[in-house]
Formats: structure tokens, C-alpha cells, sequence
């Protein structure tokens, strides 16, 4: 027996040992990685919509998706009954997750001599480590370097639906290369699907050195590309036979812009209008470069080029709007810029009619919850539900090469998903659940803002606190974005709300209200949680008071 | 369906507009009867008739037939003039300046072309066809030129003038040496600060394209045996001036001083090139022998001057004694707002001088055409040439003229008569988008800006583009 007893012990404590270890292992992921969400609608987007079906989620993939799909016994069962799943929707350019921009350096140093003679002066200094360029001309500029994983921004992405971004340099000619990433996740490892996407460029110039203008711009774009082509060349003899050959000088810029020269990496060109994009498709022309449009609001004007150049569109839902008052005496503005501004709204309907490809993305909206607004104003002049969607999911997906893991509902892809109740394109709909890389991700509580999308458009039910007084009023709010209007009536009188603001914090508007028998402007900040707002009220002369509003529910 | 009505309105109006500018076709046959003709070549032609046939000037001459579906107008009482050709613009460039560096021979406007200016649609009211796209001062070696005709309502592509001479911005004095940009604590003044400098600049720049195209030479010459050989890098900012030693690219030189164009055609005459044109050349008159002697011609204003030091010791009897020494002279406009007027800008020229009629018009049609290389093309009413022309309600050389219909390769691209009856269904749409929902004014906003200038003024080059 004493022989036994410690080999009892050791086993004992060795099987406790491996559970604990077992078990550790498990909670580095997490407890559970299986889902599945049943009796659900199942936008595929890759194949017909699923009317009532199930999707299941292991291990960060979809394992399998369709009406017969039943829930394995060790998922998590979410009822899915009334919402709709659709992949994760795809912003196409976006600067989320990325530091601040840093401050422009400095104009000084002026311009450099006349060359020759004073050629070491107009050398450009060397911005980054071991960089033959200024800050600006550095295409070796890595994204995935920068990603800062967390934070408001990617919150309030993911709030509206948004499962994956290409996140793309901020600044610069030659910006660097971008990287598309999942918007969930504690590292930018974690993070990055695909990197480098392709390298970015800007038409903008450098500030006191040369490129000083746009003329300067394509001419070191085209000069850097003629350096570049050189310098693979020059390497690739040098590598056949180094022997008698002086070694080619590294330079990581140059070294970077190989694969563009070479068509192995897609070049995003930042343009908006005709002239912009015309010229963008010139200098692909020029160097025989894998073009991608990013910005596009012109578009559809160059569509035939576009097509012929095979060049796809990552066309920005930014849409332009008058945002200055009228005033009668000012001039008026151009017709142009009219036209603009509504033509605007019909660019994708025109792209998709020409057959461009075309990704939407953000383009840098103040409020990220104007996205799916703005989406439904080109499906109003033009665009089809189902081609807007594919603009989200599979187009940017295939447009990154990323097609096999992204942009629809289909077994083996990343279970990115996002889940909506009611259809994602109409103005009453909610995000009910995201799913990104097989986890649900933390919605925002629904705000007036970022994720939002609209939620103050209805019915409320007002009670007013003021004095001694409570009084109760019917308020009725139309949102659009950062945009609201409405009316209130009931005992206090009835008007027009006005100075109307939204933001992710507080709804904030005015309203006249009669008060012993004057009428009296109302202010009303508060807050919106769940389907309550709640908040103060101040008027000119009075205490201040305060106020709740309460969804009312269509019986 | 609230975006039907205003999409309906706008398609009314893209209708109208596009009479003018979406012609693909060859365009319509156009015959005008009876006008005086103003071929600038070939003298007055009385009771003329001219026919425009598949872009070209097809018949000069009385009782002209055509095609029955030609377009037939009534010149009685009408000056038809070749399309005034502009050396000097800026029109249509969204930068002018490269001015970081004394050297931007390796910039091009032709990249930065904005087709939609509407200054171009006023130089057409104005009996504009060609212009002459040229970078700006700030520097002594510039960018390159973009010859153009005024296509407006194309893409930029369809602008470029087949067959010009490409050519190259140079400058000299004040702007380039920046002598009127006060002195920044700290910040080193962009070398030269004089015109000795200047010079050293030019010079240097061709010395290293020399030393550039003999590397090149000896690369052609050793490849074919060593398969291996590296070529030499190429350099976009020397490839020009490569060019312009062989002959292959027009010198635009602005310039003011006599001392300057003189050191320019030494400089020139050094290196085995010449100087196609001097541009302002307000001291030319002291120099016009040496200047013709050169091959040079010279593009000016009329009566301009004074708007800096070196613009002083100008006359306006420039014109009149530069054409009698043998120089071929053109008026330019160099600022989007004179360009519409450069046929007065010319008849100036009969007053300061007494220059003959042929001789003033030459200034702005055949002369300029010289200056550009295109004078086969255009600049004259001739049989076989471009039927860039303008119809004039009165003689072009008094100031109570207007033009009707401007032609550029035998297209309608201006008609007043078109412009006047466009003008209620552009109410009407304009009435139409202010109510659309993207300009309707987000309240509480900002008022408009209020309207500026475009970009700072290059009217006679006194204010340079400031550079960022």
C-alpha cells in the first residue's frame, strides 16, 4: 500500500493538472465558440436569401448555413426569429483605428538650388528610419504598424453593422500601404485579415519642398515609378551576377513601389471628380498599374473608361450637402456645384448600370450612423437594394482579394455577421447583433448617435417637469443622421422644434411652449437609453426643470 | 417619387446643353454667305462666302455651294476672322506654379488641365480657338507648355492641339529671383536671389542635360554588344531640356529687361538653341535687331507696364517696332479676363505705331499660330486649314463688336444666339436643384463664402501664385 499511495497521488494530481490545464487553454479563447442563430432570414448574398434558416458559428467560421441547418447541441442558441443576417458589412476606406494625424512638419529649409551645384541642398531629408524620402513620399509606410485595436471610432463602426475596414495611410503623396481588418480584437495582429492591401496615393503636395503643387505631384509620382522600375532591375542584375558589379545602393521606398510597377499590387487613388479620376486612369495607363478609385463622386462619368481600364471604385457615401445658410444678399452659388450635389446621389445607380465595380465606404463622415442613411439615398435615385448590399459585403471583398474568406453568408468563410432586426436598407431598422470573427461584439447602447442610425424617428410620449407643474405633450421626431426635425403638441401648446442636434451624448433641441399664457422657447438635453429619453428642460426666466420621453409603441 | 420632377427638369436642360457639346459625328456642313472675310493671309475678301466641311475650311470664294443639310448662315453685313490664338494663358490649369525648386523642367501642365473652366467658354464669347497653356514665372526653368483648342464641354483629352510644338516655360528676372518675397527668419531663400544667378541656373541645368544625353548616346551606342548593360536612370526633369537642345521643344521665355534677353539669346546661341519666343518683352524694343537676328519672336501686351520695377522702361510702340525689324510678334492675354478681349488688345496696336490692319490681326491669329508651330493648322482663312473661325457682328477691331458664333474645328462651341435661349431653362433648373434635398441649407449655418477670386491673380504677372 505505501508503494501504491504516492503513485495514486501523482496520477490524482496529474489528471487535476491536466484539467486545470485543459480548462486554462479553453478560457485563453473563450468559453464558448460555437453559436447559432435559428429561424432567421439569411441574406447569403452569394447565393438566393434563406426565408427561415439557421447559421451556424465554430471556432471564428461559419460551419454551415441554410434551412435545414440545425443548431449543434453545444452552441449557443440565438433566437433569430425576426431578425435578418447578413455578412458583415465591408467599409471599403476608412482612417479608424489609426493614431491621430500627426502635426505637418514644418514649412523652412525652402526650396532646394538649381540642381548641380546646389543639388545636395534640394536632397530631401530623410523622414523615416532608414527612408531615402520625406515624410509623405514614403511608400514603405505599413499601416498594420500604426493600428491601434479598441477605441470609439471602431465602436461606433461596428455599432452600425460594420464587421471589417481597409484602413488606409491618413496623409501623404505616396501614403503607404494599407491593411483590412476585422473590427474586433485586443491586438492589430488579431485584427488584420489581409496586409498589404495595396498601396495609397494622395494628390496632395508637400508643404515648402518640392512637390510644392499638383504639377509637381504626377512628376515625382512618375519619377519615383521610372526610379523604382530601375531599381528592380538593377537588383535582379545584380543578383544574376554580382561579380564585377558595383552592388545597387538599398532603398526601402523604392523597394516598396516594385510590386506597384510590377501590377502585383493594386495602387488606391484618392479622386473625386472627372478631371481627378481621368487623370488618375492616365497615370495607371502610363505605368500599366492595377488601379482601384477611392472617392469616385464623379464616377460614373469616366463609367466607360472605368470598365474598359477594369479599375473598381471605392466610392464614398460621404455625400456632399449645403451646410451654409441661404442668405438672400450672398451670391448665389455656382449651378455646378448644384448640380453636384444631387448627382451625387445617383453616382452608384449609374456605376452599377455601367457595370463598375464598386465598394461603398465611409469616406471619413463625421457620423459614422449616416453610413446605411446615405446608402438609402442612393437606392432612392437609382441604386438596387441588392446592389448596395453586395457594395457593402462581396464587391469590396472581392476588390481586396479576400473573397474566399469574406462578403457573404457561407460555410468556411469568417463568421463576420451582422444581424439586424427589420431589412438593414430601411430607416426604422436596428442592429441587433454583430458577430465578428465568430464572437458577438459589444453593441453601443442605442444613442441619438453613432449607432443609432435614426432611432429618435417616432412618436414620443413627453412629460414635462417644470415648477410646480408636470404637463404632458406629444413629440414627434424625424432624425437623419446628425439631422433632426419634428413637432410637439398637446397642453403646452403645439410648434415646430428647431436648433435641433444630435450627437453620440445628447439629443438636444428647441421648442415654444405657452406657459401662463406666453410663449416661451424650451430647451430641451438629454439623453437616450433603451426607448427613453431623459433630460432637462430650461426655459428664459424659470427654473430649470426636466423631462422624460417614451417611445410610443404602434399597438 | 419626390426625385422624379427635379431628375425630369435636369434631363430637360442636359438636352438643350448638349446641342452644342455632344457632337461624336463628324459635324454639321456649315456655309456662311456673303460676309466680309478677314483672312488675315490673303487680304479682305468683300461679299465672301466660306464653307466649314468635316472640320476643315473647305471654300473661300463667291456662290459657294454645299450638301443640302448643310447649316446655312447669313453673313450679310458680318466679319468672319480666323479664331484668335492667346501665346500666354493660364485658363484651365488647377496650379500654375512648381516654385519649390529654381528647375521644374519635369512638370507638366498637361496634367493638371481642368476642362471645365468656365473662363474657356468666355475666351470662346471673345473669338478665342487656341491657347497657348503655359506654367507660371516662379521659376527660371518652368514646367512644360499644353497647346489647346478650346473645346469646352469635352474631356481634357479632346483639347490638346494635334501636331503643336511641345514647349517649355522659362523666366527671367524679379519673379524668379523672388525679389518682391520678403526675407522669412529662418526660412533660406530659394537660390537665385539675382539674375547672375539666374543665368548660373540655366546654364548648370544644360550643362547637366548635356552631360545627360552623351550618357544616353553612350548607352544606345554600347548596348547592342553588352546585353547586360544598365541603362543610365532616367530623369525627368533633364528629358526636356535634352529635347530642346535637339530641336524638339519651343523656349517660352518671360522675360522684361534688355539685358536679360540679351544674356538669354547668348546663353541660347552658347548651347546651339533658340528661344522661340520671349514672352511680355516690354524692353524688346531695344533689342527687337538682335531679336530677330535670333529667330526669336516675341509675345506681348498691348499698353501694359509699370506694375513693377522692372516693367518700367515699356512703350507701347513695342509692337509697331519689333514687327520693323523683322520680328514676328503676337499679342497675348496672360489673364483669364483679357483673353476676351484680345482683338482690342490688337487694334491698339494700329493706333501705337500704325501698324496695318493685316498687321495688327496677324498679332493675334497667324503670328501666334508661328510662335506655336501650328500655323498649318490654324491662324489664317485658307482652303485646307482648321475651320477654327468666329463670326463677328461688326468689324473685330472696334469695341462695339460681339461675336456670334465661335467654330473650333468646324463645331459650334460658343453661339450667343444659343446662349441667350439656354438661359430660361437654366432658371428653370437651377429654380429646380436649389429645392433639391442635398442644397437645401442645413440650419443653423454658416453663410456662404464670400466670393473670391479664383486663384490670386497672374494679371501681368505682378502677383506670383504664392507657393504653399
Amino acid at each position: 500500500m505505501p508503494k501504491v499511495r504516492p503513485l495514486t497521488v501523482t496520477l490524482v494530481v496529474l489528471s487535476f493538472v491536466s484539467i486545470l490545464f485543459v480548462s486554462l487553454a479553453g478560457a485563453q479563447r473563450s468559453a464558448i465558440d460555437t453559436y447559432a442563430i435559428t429561424n432567421a432570414r439569411i441574406v447569403t448574398v452569394s447565393g438566393p436569401t434563406i426565408e427561415r434558416g439557421t447559421v451556424v458559428i465554430r471556432n471564428g467560421l461559419i460551419a454551415a448555413a441554410g434551412a435545414n441547418v440545425s443548431a449543434p447541441s453545444d452552441a449557443r442558441i440565438i433566437d433569430g426569429a425576426g431578425l435578418t443576417v447578413y455578412p458583415g458589412l465591408i467599409d471599403s476606406y476608412t482612417n479608424l483605428a489609426l493614431p491621430e494625424a500627426a502635426p505637418s512638419p514644418s514649412p523652412g529649409g525652402g526650396g532646394g538650388g538649381g540642381g548641380g551645384f546646389f543639388a545636395a541642398q534640394q536632397r530631401p531629408t530623410p523622414g523615416g528610419p532608414n527612408s531615402t524620402q520625406p515624410p509623405g513620399l514614403q511608400p514603405e509606410t505599413m499601416v498594420e504598424d500604426v493600428i491601434r485595436p479598441g477605441g470609439n471610432e471602431i465602436e461606433a463602426s461596428r455599432s452600425t453593422g460594420i464587421t471589417t475596414a481597409l484602413i488606409s495611410p491618413r496623409t501623404g503623396i505616396w501614403m503607404g500601404q494599407s491593411a483590412l481588418i476585422n473590427l474586433a480584437g485586443g491586438t492589430p495582429q488579431e485584427m488584420i485579415v489581409r496586409s498589404p492591401v495595396a498601396m495609397h496615393v494622395g494628390f496632395t503636395s508637400l508643404r515648402g519642398s518640392y512637390p510644392g503643387s499638383l504639377l509637381g505631384v504626377f512628376s515625382t509620382l512618375r519619377q519615383m515609378m521610372l526610379d523604382a522600375q530601375r531599381y528592380r532591375d538593377s537588383i535582379a542584375l545584380y543578383e544574376r551576377s554580382p561579380r564585377g558589379m558595383r552592388r545597387p545602393e538599398m532603398d526601402r521606398s523604392l523597394a516598396a513601389l516594385v510590386p506597384v510597377v510590377d501590377g502585383r499590387m493594386p495602387v488606391v487613388m484618392l479622386a473625386n471628380s472627372e478631371r481627378e479620376i481621368s487623370r488618375a486612369l492616365d497615370l495607371a495607363a502610363e505605368f500599366k498599374l492595377r488601379l482601384i478609385i477611392a472617392g469616385g463622386r464623379e464616377s460614373d462619368r469616366v463609367a466607360a473608361r472605368l470598365v474598359k481600364q477594369n479599375v473598381p471604385v471605392l466610392l464614398s457615401l460621404n455625400l456632399p450637402r449645403r451646410t451654409t445658410a441661404a442668405i438672400p444678399e450672398a451670391d448665389p452659388e455656382p449651378m455646378r456645384v448644384l448640380r453636384d450635389r444631387v448627382e451625387a446621389q445617383q453616382t452608384a445607380g449609374k456605376l452599377a448600370k455601367a457595370g463598375v465595380r464598386f465598394a461603398f465606404q465611409s469616406g471619413s463622415l463625421t457620423n459614422i450612423s449616416d453610413l446605411l442613411a446615405n446608402a438609402n439615398r442612393t437606392i432612392e435615385n437609382g441604386l438596387s437594394a441588392t446592389d448596395a448590399l453586395r457594395a457593402f459585403t462581396i464587391s469590396p471583398a472581392t476588390i481586396f482579394g479576400v473573397e474566399n474568406q469574406l462578403g457573404s453568408v457561407e460555410a468556411g468563410k469568417i463568421a463576420n455577421l451582422t444581424v439586424t432586426r427589420g431589412d438593414l436598407f430601411d430607416r426604422n431598422s436596428r442592429i441587433a447583433h454583430v458577430f465578428i470573427d465568430g464572437r458577438p461584439v459589444d453593441l453601443r447602447p442605442a444613442a441619438g448617435g453613432p449607432g443609432g442610425r435614426n432611432v429618435l424617428s417616432g412618436t414620443w410620449h413627453l412629460n414635462i417637469s417644470l415648477g410646480q407643474a408636470e404637463r404632458a405633450a406629444t413629440l414627434s421626431l424625424q432624425q437623419e443622421g446628425e439631422r433632426l426635425s419634428g413637432s410637439i403638441s398637446g397642453s403646452l401648446g403645439a410648434g415646430e422644434i428647431s436648433n435641433a442636434s444630435v450627437t453620440a451624448a445628447e439629443v438636444r433641441f428647441t421648442v415654444p411652449l405657452e406657459i401662463e399664457g406666453q410663449t416661451k422657447e424650451a430647451t430641451f438635453t438629454g439623453t437616450l437609453t433603451g426607448d427613453q429619453i431623459r433630460g432637462t428642460v430650461t426655459v428664459v426666466g424659470l427654473a430649470p426643470g426636466s423631462f422624460s420621453a417614451n417611445r410610443a409603441r404602434p399597438n | 417619387m419626390r426625385v422624379t420632377k427635379p431628375l425630369f427638369l435636369l434631363s430637360v436642360v442636359v438636352c438643350v446643353s448638349s446641342v452644342a457639346h455632344a457632337q461624336t459625328v463628324a459635324p454639321q456642313e456649315t456655309l456662311i454667305r456673303n460676309a466680309t472675310v478677314l483672312t488675315v493671309t490673303r487680304g479682305t475678301l468683300q461679299n465672301t462666302d466660306v464653307l466649314l466641311r468635316n472640320g476643315k475650311i473647305a471654300g473661300v470664294g463667291k456662290n459657294l455651294s454645299a450638301s443640302p443639310n448643310a447649316r446655312v448662315i447669313d453673313g450679310t453685313g458680318k466679319y468672319v476672322m480666323p479664331g484668335i490664338i492667346d501665346c500666354h494663358s493660364h485658363s484651365m490649369l488647377d496650379t500654375i506654379n512648381e516654385g519649390t525648386l529654381a528647375v521644374t523642367s519635369m512638370v507638366r501642365t498637361e496634367d493638371v488641365l481642368n476642362p471645365t473652366d468656365v473662363d474657356l467658354y468666355r475666351e470662346l464669347a471673345g473669338g478665342v480657338t487656341t491657347l497657348n497653356l503655359l506654367h507660371g514665372s516662379a521659376n527660371p526653368i518652368g514646367g512644360l507648355n499644353t497647346v489647346v483648342k478650346i473645346k469646352y464641354g469635352r474631356p481634357a483629352s479632346e483639347f490638346l492641339f494635334p501636331g503643336a510644338m511641345p514647349g517649355i516655360k522659362f523666366a527671367l528676372g524679379e519673379n524668379v529671383k523672388q525679389s518682391s518675397r520678403p526675407n522669412q527668419p529662418g526660412v533660406t531663400r530659394r537660390y537665385p536671389n539675382t539674375r547672375m544667378g539666374v543665368e548660373e541656373t540655366i546654364r548648370d541645368a544644360f550643362v547637366r542635360a548635356r552631360d545627360y544625353k552623351r550618357a544616353w548616346d553612350e548607352y544606345r551606342a554600347a548596348a547592342g554588344k553588352d546585353k547586360n548593360l544598365l541603362p543610365p536612370r532616367r530623369d525627368l526633369q533633364l528629358e526636356p531640356l535634352v529635347e530642346i537642345l535637339e530641336g524638339k521643344r519651343y523656349v517660352h521665355a518671360h522675360c522684361y529687361i534688355a539685358s536679360e534677353i540679351l544674356m538669354l539669346i547668348n546663353l541660347a546661341d552658347e548651347f546651339g538653341f533658340k528661344i522661340k519666343t520671349f514672352q511680355h518683352v516690354l524692353e524688346g524694343y531695344k533689342v527687337a535687331k538682335e531679336i530677330a537676328a535670333h529667330g526669336a519672336g516675341a509675345s506681348i501686351f498691348a499698353d501694359s507696364w509699370s506694375y513693377k520695377i522692372e516693367a518700367y522702361d515699356a512703350i507701347p510702340y513695342n509692337a509697331a517696332i519689333m514687327t520693323r525689324a523683322g520680328v514676328v510678334v503676337s499679342m497675348n492675354s496672360d489673364s483669364d479676363e483679357r483673353a476676351r478681349r484680345l482683338n482690342i488688345e490688337a487694334a491698339k496696336a494700329m493706333h501705337w505705331g500704325e501698324l496695318t490692319e493685316e498687321q495688327a490681326l496677324r498679332l493675334i491669329t497667324i503670328n501666334p499660330a508661328i510662335q506655336l508651330g501650328v500655323q498649318e493648322r490654324v491662324g489664317s482663312i485658307e482652303v485646307g486649314k482648321d475651320a477654327d473661325v468666329a463670326i463677328w457682328n461688326g468689324h473685330p477691331f472696334s469695341v462695339y463688336s460681339r461675336v456670334d458664333t465661335t467654330f473650333v474645328d468646324g463645331e459650334v462651341f460658343f453661339d450667343r444666339q444659343q446662349d441667350l435661349a439656354r438661359r430660361p431653362a437654366l432658371a428653370k433648373e437651377r429654380a429646380a436643384l436649389e429645392q433639391a434635398e442635398p442644397n437645401r441649407p442645413a440650419a443653423p449655418g454658416q453663410s456662404p463664402r464670400a466670393p473670391g477670386r479664383r486663384r490670386p491673380s497672374q494679371h501681368d504677372d505682378t502677383i506670383e501664385e504664392e507657393q504653399p
